[in-house]
């Protein structure tokens, strides 16, 4: 294969868009995969997941704090990793640093890593807290943590004073890569900083706890803007919400960190909190649970605000946990979500949708298409839970009746089953889901609508919001006009 | 003395060694290729990285088994821009959207009783199973993590076992992400590993390798190149033009047949002196095969790598042919960008042998590198780095970001050639940047790849997004937006 440069190659250059790449086929024909080991639970062997490992789920977490840089024990690519991945979603900066973990450690303990590492980070960076994330190797080897991070402050205090050591706050999140997923490393997160800095000082603070779980700081903003407009303060826990969508202002001073971020002060404030909402309930009840038995505040778990019936669920829990009364403009914020869906169920009523993505997320999104009269003919996690079923069996009962097909249930599968699923649906109208799923809605010649984590393949998805009323009737506009995109020709959109 | 420090090392003496501003009558070599820090913001990554990253995840008909817990294959899935021609089926007459090594992750998955137990048999299992599943796939390659190796499964005797039963060829690469200094680790593994792996099956099974009536006298391997962006595309045809023919590239866009017969060619040509030259090492020991080291970056780069690579054959005539021609070609572009560009400074932060590979082509553009950084870069990188360069650079060995940081403020490049991670913070900063591992929109190598490059830089350069950083020039306190959270 070799290509026929012209005879100028022009200041444009010579990209991909000049160049035919043709596509070798990788057998003589095709061949369907074997359909006993298409089914997850028929193998030993995962092919493409839809999960990632816990340490991300924590360092994500970490980076929604204030001045505060997350320390990973264990191998340098289990920061440099992760900080690709966001670097990918977010588009930003994210400085996570690196025990530096080998052999030595890895046959010695990790002891030397954990002081000597802490202590290096602290006297270039000052940050306000440092939460400490362990990975597999770390938790293999049977690391004693605790000690090594007493040993660690020990050594900081002798050499910067006392008053400065203990301004900075050291956070443990044990997070072994061969347990959970990275929504289980959020979870974790919110317990070990809630564990560890939470107190009730008997002086109720009116505030709301928030902890978003692993959404986007456009949804993050969703949250906060229905709260403020019912009067109530929230804490956010981990507020991301500026740390990872920072404005260009060229820094004055280094090193540099993003401005926002979730203050020690506010986590401690959290003990004198009203409630604790948990967004995302599989990331954020272990925290919010254990600050209801810690500092009697009361949990009340999601569901993540996604849709009509959802964002109900949510305002109401926090007007009767509040006292507070629903103001008219977020009453008049769900008139316009519901005016849209009536607008628009000519596009959306009996569409075939799949869904895939984090239990929350999915959770939320496959009740919302339901509302707008669709059928999630397919719905998959790759972080299975205990109750993912129940929510979703509970969704769809409520709403047979009006679907055209019998919808299909994958708890803890991966998307080469869900693919293999997908290519036997008749008519499939869209997917929705994160970027791992850009190759099979391409290769099922459907749309791909960009909801959950992670999504790197475009610009803006981290900004835009699918939470609260106002977010659910943005992602409605584009559920629709991606159906009226693909599936209809102009004529038949002209009024 | 050109070792010098930065501010923000002062606590931090030991930094002092990695950091040298470039003296050419007095060169140093800093302290390289050596444990980071604890506690460093690194941009390292690890061995495994190096291993199934960047050299196996470019051959394109294997299962590049991951035995692991998910996300060591997570975070190789589809992430570098190591683009292939072979696609998988996925309907009748219809091929996948990705080609087959960016299309499937196949991971073991261990869990904690895994751990526990070991997980040599789930990795037997999962090997049956891919190979059912994925008959497409011409050979397995089995890699290890820090978390089976630290709890010593056997995995050979696994590879031994899948090939013996299903005939498939199965291959190892064991580098934990714990083992070495870094990615580079990894590319190191990789290359014995493989070197020794193909050595035997070749014994094993003598059908593999080319056979004499195959061989012509212009057979060569393109070692070190992995198709960034379809850079293979530029360089490929250069060398087929001279007359060459490349037998096998280690390991770009490369099918599994064709590396085990890598020992059969006449010479071999390295593109990455870093991650692969060890395998031409090898080769040149145990098969005696000479090899050259050559740069497809930049014009008068590229012209001598095609020289080099005639003088073996006397083919020197149509080299100079070939250049003149592929010259005359993009004489105008190149031109325009050298009008732009000239008198612009550049700091250029990558893994290793990329700094010395790009200070001549900055300097065709007549722009000049003031400062260079390594991730992994070894002492001979140094070396070459200085050979090239006239002095005056600052140059850091395996930066912290906040070295970065602060060389940023001191020194205030025009341009910053970057990685992924790295850009958004340089940016932040006010700084255009390149994006110098998987480019932004590639192929960089060879002659019209080159304008690609100059093109992308001049994009980041005059964007107009530049002069509005400094916020809204409105009088005195009224653009001044209150306090910083």
């Amino acid at each position: 294969m070799s290509d026929i440069l012209p005879e100028r190659i022009s200041i444009e250059g010579y990209t991909h868009k000049d160049m035919t790449v043709e596509k070798v086929p990788a057998s003589c024909e095709f061949r369907p995969r074997d359909p006993h080991l298409v089914p997850a639970a028929n193998r030993s062997v995962v092919v493409n997941p839809s999960r990632t490992c816990m340490p991300l789920g924590a360092i994500w977490a970490v980076m929604g704090l204030n001045r505060a840089i997350p320390f990973v024990q264990g191998a340098q690519g289990c920061t440099t990793y992760v900080r690709y991945t966001f670097a990918r979603i977010f588009r930003e900066p994210g400085s996570v640093a690196t025990a530096s973990f080998h052999e030595d450690a890895a046959v010695f303990g990790g002891r030397r890593n954990v002081v000597d590492g802490l202590r290096n980070l602290v006297v270039r960076y000052w940050p306000s807290v440092i939460g400490v994330v362990t990975t597999c190797s770390s938790e293999i080897i049977g690391d004693d943590m605790e000690n090594f991070i007493k040993a660690a402050k020990k050594k900081l205090r002798e050499e910067i004073g006392d008053e400065r050591a203990d301004g900075i706050e050291i956070v443990l999140i044990n997070t072994p890569s061969f347990v959970g997923s990275q929504v289980e490393g959020y979870n974790r997160a919110a317990q070990s900083f809630v564990g560890s800095i939470s107190r009730k000082t008997g002086k109720p603070s009116g505030k709301v706890n928030i902890i978003p779980g692993m959404i986007y700081p456009g949804d993050i903003r969703e949250i906060k803007y229905i709260l403020r407009e019912m009067g109530i303060e929230p804490t956010v826990l981990f507020d991301i919400s500026d740390t990872l969508d920072a404005p260009l202002h060229p820094p004055k001073s280094l090193p540099y960190y993003p401005a926002g971020g979730t203050t020690i002060e506010e986590i401690r404030g959290m003990g004198d909190a009203t409630a604790t909402f948990a967004i995302q309930t599989s990331a954020g009840e272990a925290g919010a649970r254990l600050l209801e038995k810690k500092c009697g505040v009361q949990y009340l778990p999601g569901p993540m605000p996604v849709g009509v019936a959802h964002t109900d669920a949510f305002v109401t829990a926090v007007a009767q946990a509040t006292g507070r009364e629903i103001p008219r403009s977020v009453i008049d914020d769900r008139g316009r979500l519901v005016d849209t869906m009536a607008d628009t169920l000519h596009y959306t009523m009996m569409g075939k949708v799949a869904v895939f993505g984090d239990p929350d997320t999915v959770i939320g999104l496959t009740r919302f298409v339901c509302e707008l009269g669709m059928t999630p003919v397919a719905v998959m996690t790759g972080t299975g839970t205990k109750t993912f079923e129940d929510n979703i069996n509970a969704i769809l009962e409520e709403y047979r009746d009006i679907f055209v097909e019998e919808p299909k249930v994958f708890n803890n599968g991966d998307l080469f089953e869900f693919e293999e699923y997908l290519r036997g649906v008749k008519k499939l109208n869209l997917i929705i889901g994160h970027s791992k799923g850009v190759d099979i809605a391409a290769e099922c010649g459907v749309p791909l609508i960009r909801a959950g984590f992670p999504i790197y393949d475009r610009f803006g998805y981290q900004k835009k919001s699918i939470v609260g009323y106002r977010g659910s009737e943005l992602l409605l506009y584009e559920i629709v006009n991606t159906i009226m995109g693909h599936h209809y020709p102009a004529a038949q959109l002209e009024q | 003395m050109p070792l010098t420090n930065l501010k923000c090392n002062k606590c931090l003496p030991e930094r002092g060694d990695h950091i040298y501003i470039h003296d050419a009558q007095n060169p140093v070599i800093p302290a390289c290729n050596i444990k980071t820090l604890p506690g460093d913001m690194t941009e390292r990554g690890c061995a495994f990285a190096g291993a199934r990253g960047v050299i196996g995840g470019p051959i394109v008909d294997t299962i590049d088994m991951v035995h692991a817990p998910v996300g060591c294959a997570w975070y190789t899935w589809g992430t570098r821009r190591h683009l292939s021609d072979l696609y998988p089926y996925v309907a009748p007459g219809q091929l996948a959207n990705s080609s087959f090594n960016r299309r499937f992750c196949v991971v073991t998955d261990m869990k904690e009783e895994n751990v526990v137990f070991g997980g040599v048999k789930k990795l037997k299992e999962s090997c049956f199973e891919s190979i059912r599943l994925f008959p497409e796939a011409k050979a397995v390659i089995i890699y290890t993590t820090c978390t089976t190796g630290l709890i010593g499964d056997d995995v050979q005797a696994v590879a031994r076992q899948v090939e013996k039963e299903t005939g498939i060829p199965v291959f190892t690469a064991e580098s934990p992400g714990c083992s070495g200094v870094s990615q580079s680790k990894g590319h190191h593994d990789f290359n014995i590993q493989f070197y020794r792996q193909i050595r035997a099956l070749r014994e094993r099974r003598p059908e593999l390798a080319m056979q004499e009536e195959e061989k012509t006298p212009y057979d060569v391997c393109l070692i070190g190149e992995y198709n960034m962006d379809w850079d293979l595309r530029m360089i490929r045809p250069l060398l087929e033009r001279l007359g060459l023919r490349i037998v096998s590239v280690f390991t770009g866009n490369e099918r599994i047949e064709n590396l085990i017969k890598m020992p059969d060619v006449k010479m071999n040509i390295v593109h990455c002196q870093r991650s692969a030259e060890y395998i031409a090492d090898m080769v040149k020991d145990g098969y005696d095969i000479p090899f050259i080291r050559a740069s497809f970056f930049g014009i008068e780069q590229t012209s001598m790598a095609l020289r080099k690579a005639a003088a073996r054959f006397g083919l020197e005539e149509k080299a100079e042919e070939i250049i003149a021609e592929e010259t005359a070609r993009i004489e105008d572009a190149l031109d325009f960008y050298r009008r732009k560009l000239s008198g612009k400074k550049v700091a250029i932060y990558v893994g290793g042998p990329r700094l010395w590979h790009w200070i001549k082509p900055m300097e065709e553009l007549g722009m000049e590198v003031i400062m260079g950084a390594c991730t992994f870069a070894h002492d001979d990188d140094y070396e070459k780095i200085n050979e090239r360069h006239k002095g005056g650079m600052l140059v850091i060995d395996a930066p912290n970001e906040f070295e970065i940081e602060e060389a940023i403020m001191d020194l205030k490049p025009d341009l910053f050639l970057t990685g992924l991670k790295e850009k958004y913070l340089i940016r932040k900063m006010g700084i255009p940047t390149v994006n110098s591992h998987s480019y932004e929109k590639g192929p960089y190598a060879g002659f019209a790849g080159f304008i690609n490059f100059a093109r992308d830089i001049y994009q980041g350069i005059y964007a107009p997004v530049w002069k509005f950083q400094d916020g809204i020039a409105a009088p005195g306190r009224l653009a001044q937006g209150g306090e910083e959270k």
